[in-house]
């Protein structure tokens, strides 16, 4: 086979992430910054411990969703119930296939009963848009993709707010968690919401790419440190937030990723749910744990988990805390997931490990 | 980060101190680098005979785990316990307070060395 280049994408602020040291390494189709100069501990110290962090999640997608059957529409293909939204809520929901599997892990973002906004995984874009186009016929909807247009940019930790405020006519105070407000930034239209994945107070801000550039640098001038995908998936994994590709996928359903609590069985017909309904009636097929090592080392993700010495499952998230030790997730057989002894396979070695319960360090998200 | 003359190095970026019988092993500071943050080292066991080339530890950086590979043949005879609750010495002091293993040589084989210069050419290259 002749060998195959697979061009990368770059985001709009790709020659500020290089300006800033920032390592480039392959990400979702992008090229995205592991950490920049300071590295990766200091980036997340930045954010556990005060500071604000910027991160470029542009390779993220967004699709707006619009028109008449808007909430009938979304009722049916998401699994959390879009009635409850008010205008400039959000929440965390999934797209299943009728299997009762991931397609995607998702927010939905009500703008107003015929229009919302959905903020989807990189490496799942193009199945998700396909999946939501296809499923659009005999609704009253247009689904538009607007991920080539869009910049996202999270900004986490506890001077977030202090540090996007000046940029702003739009009172931050007044955004409450999982809430968001539309702006215009310099003439055109954004969206800044109080969410995040870091377990830190702060925003995701959704602007046009042509003011990218201006908006990533009057944040640095700010004060915002920039933040790496390594710092970002330390934080993450600490609060034990679900990621795609790791805790979930086309293989696991929401009983089994400890998800029902976005899967509203209550709310009507949606895609997946009969499905979710037999596997909860079944029990699940394994069961998602958190877990602690008690001996030394660092469990990572595909490393195998026994439970009184007969294999179990494996790690799907896994690092070493500054804070916590070694923590990770782990699909465990649903015999296992509160008793036996626990232990975990680091380079043919067992490494005895617990049971814990997460958060794995303390979350400081405002509620 | 100027190269130590007393040293000598491999092409896998580790670098030994031979005194007498005894050799120093340790990782460059080049290495170190590419690595990033350094968060766990495994130590080899005391007595474990090594041969020239094989991985005797690993050191493992936030997002990476790599093995480290013996300079020379010989016999664990010390091991930097330090690392175990500062493993970013690594990071902060490669050449000198980062270092990972002491052997008694054996005398049965070495991976091909370089003098601080070949290695500094053998980076720019």
């Amino acid at each position: 086979m002749p060998d195959v280049e697979i061009a990368l994408a770059k985001t709009p602020l790709f020659d500020a992430h290089v300006a800033l040291g920032g390592k480039m390494v392959p990400f979702a189709g992008f090229e995205m910054p592991v950490q920049y100069r300071l590295g990766a501990l200091k980036e997340y110290t930045a954010v556990r411990e005060g500071e604000a962090g910027i991160f470029d999640i542009t390779h993220m997608g967004q699709v707006r969703v619009s028109g008449n059957d808007a909430l009938a529409y979304l009722q049916y293909l998401t699994t959390n119930d879009v009635s409850k939204l008010v205008d400039g809520q959000v929440h965390y929901s999934a797209l299943l296939n009728e299997s009762g599997t991931f397609i995607d892990d998702i927010t939905t973002y009500k703008i107003s009963d015929n229009a919302y906004y959905l903020c989807i995984n990189a490496a799942n874009r193009h199945k998700d848009v396909a999946h939501l186009q296809a499923q659009a016929a005999g609704f009253d909807v247009s689904v538009v993709d607007e991920s080539d247009n869009t910049t996202l940019l999270a900004l986490q930790g506890a001077a977030a707010q202090a540090a996007l405020q000046p940029l702003l006519d739009t009172d931050l105070e007044s955004i409450g968690y999982y809430k968001f407000a539309q702006l215009r930034v310099n003439g055109v239209d954004g969206i800044v919401s109080r969410t995040g994945y870091t377990g830190e107070d702060g925003f995701e801000i959704y602007i046009p790419n042509a003011i990218a550039v201006n908006v990533w640098d009057a944040l640095l001038q700010s004060g915002a440190v920039p933040i790496g995908l390594a710092a970002r998936d330390m934080l993450r994994t600490e609060m034990g937030y679900a990621l795609y590709g790791h805790e979930i996928s086309d293989a696991v359903t929401p009983v089994e990723a400890k998800l029902m609590w976005i899967t509203k069985l209550d709310k009507g017909d949606f895609i997946g749910k009969a499905a979710v309904e037999t596997r909860r009636a079944e029990g699940p097929r394994q069961r998602l744990i958190a877990i602690k090592l008690v001996g030394r080392g660092i469990p990572r993700e595909h490393y195998p988990v026994s439970v009184d010495g007969v294999l179990s499952g494996e790690i799907t998230s896994g690092m070493h805390s500054p804070m916590a030790g070694g923590v990770a997730l782990a699909y465990v057989q649903p015999g296992h997931a509160e008793s036996g002894d626990l232990s975990v396979e680091i380079r043919g070695k067992q490494v005895a490990a617990e049971r814990t319960t997460l958060p794995f360090v303390r979350s400081n998200v405002r509620r | 980060m100027t190269i130590p003359a007393n040293l000598k190095y491999t092409k896998d970026h580790e670098w030994v101190r031979i005194d007498g019988d005894i050799a120093t092993f340790g990782i460059t500071d080049h290495a170190q680098e590419a690595l990033g943050d350094i968060v766990f080292v495994e130590l080899p066991d005391i007595d474990r005979e090594l041969e020239a080339g094989e991985a005797y530890a690993v050191v493992e950086s936030v997002k990476a785990v790599s093995d480290v590979y013996a300079p020379v043949a010989g016999v664990v005879v010390e091991v930097n316990e330090e690392l175990e609750g500062e493993p970013e010495k690594v990071n902060t002091d490669a050449f000198g307070g980062g270092w990972i293993a002491k052997v008694k040589i054996s005398g049965d084989g070495s991976l091909e060395l370089m003098t601080d210069d070949q290695y500094n050419t053998f980076l720019e290259e």
